[in-house]
């Protein structure tokens, strides 16, 4: 089980955080940051409609949450706070999903509960409650240094997240 | 064990056939219907897009290319079936509910014994076939009633 890639987005699509991991993504050729902003519209524009989808064909009386999408090449879990901030986490598809069906819930429970506990205790820890943090003013990329935006190169964030990631059975 | 709904998918995005399967699935008018087969359509190619590792040639194992073949939400379950040529076969089901694939495929077969051998079916049109739609229904009685084994 491999975690490919990590991206947080805000409400309205804008990237706050994006990390990519495992070898077989820097493996692929070289891909130039607008490429890769593009590819990650992509993925905020998808989770925001397969919310909706999913909200219409949901029964009554269940919440119309988004967990995990599975295509082929990967699964994406997602994780969406009521603030509306989104996490999504791209691994590879575990072969050991879908044997019974208990083994199945906890599998996805811990990647919802991982999540959680990265959105809970990292990053409010760390960037919220920041006393540089500037919620409309957050700094990306890394390329260009703005004076007098928030840079979360500045926090512990990335350090403790890559420590959490790297303690979960299901990341080598 | 709770199945909500079947929607097929033809390989431009219009949708060709939806059915209620259980007392639980919500309501859905056709005009909806209409605009979720078309968005998942589109959304089906988006995550194989997005995703930042991609199958060589964009094909998965079955030579269909590849797309979403699996969504999880709170109280939801949805499984898609794409064939290679490029119908897709949706169904969702309440947590829980096992041998999704396997009633996919089954319902493949299906489609493929009522729906394409009759003579006056006009291909990617909706499906008006009562023997089809009868078929559904009784494989969805057999699977709830656990006489249903996997081949």
């Amino acid at each position: 089980m491999t975690v490919h890639a990590f991206h947080i987005f805000d409400r309205k699509g804008k990237t706050l955080f994006t990390k990519r991991y495992s070898s077989a993504v820097k493996n692929q050729p070289v891909q130039d940051v607008e490429l890769l902003s593009e590819q990650r519209k992509l993925i905020f524009g998808m989770l925001f409609s397969l919310r909706e989808l999913v909200g219409s064909l949901t029964p009554e009386g269940e919440s119309p949450a988004l967990q995990s999408v599975k295509t082929g090449a990967g699964t994406l879990h997602c994780y969406e706070t009521i603030s509306g901030l989104r996490i999504a986490l791209y691994t590879n598809n575990n072969p050991n999903m879908g044997s019974t069906a208990r083994n199945l819930d906890t599998s996805k429970t811990s990647f919802q509960n991982a999540l959680k506990h990265i959105y809970s205790e990292l990053w409010v820890d760390c960037v919220v409650r920041s006393p540089l943090y500037r919620p409309g003013d957050i700094q990306v990329d890394g390329h260009g240094n703005d004076v007098g935006r928030f840079d979360i190169r500045s926090t512990n964030f990335e350090k403790k997240l890559d420590a959490y990631l790297a303690s979960m059975p299901w990341f080598r | 064990m709770g199945f909500l709904h079947l929607f097929i998918v033809n390989k431009s995005g219009g949708l060709i056939l939806h059915r209620p399967l259980g007392q639980s699935a919500p309501r859905i008018g056709t005009n909806e219907w209409l605009r979720i087969g078309s968005t998942f359509h589109s959304l089906h190619a988006i995550a194989a897009e997005a995703s930042p590792v991609k199958l060589p040639g964009n094909k998965n194992s079955a030579g269909a290319d590849d797309g979403i073949e699996e969504i999880r939400g709170g109280g939801l379950i949805l499984k898609c079936l794409q064939t290679r040529t490029g119908v897709k076969f949706v169904i969702t089901a309440e947590p829980g509910t096992s041998d999704l694939d396997a009633v996919l495929r089954e319902i493949y077969v299906l489609y493929s014994d009522c729906a394409l051998k009759d003579p006056f079916y006009e291909l990617e049109m909706p499906i008006r076939c009562e023997l089809f739609t009868n078929a559904i229904d009784n494989l969805i009685e057999k699977v709830e009633s656990g006489g249903f084994k996997t081949r």
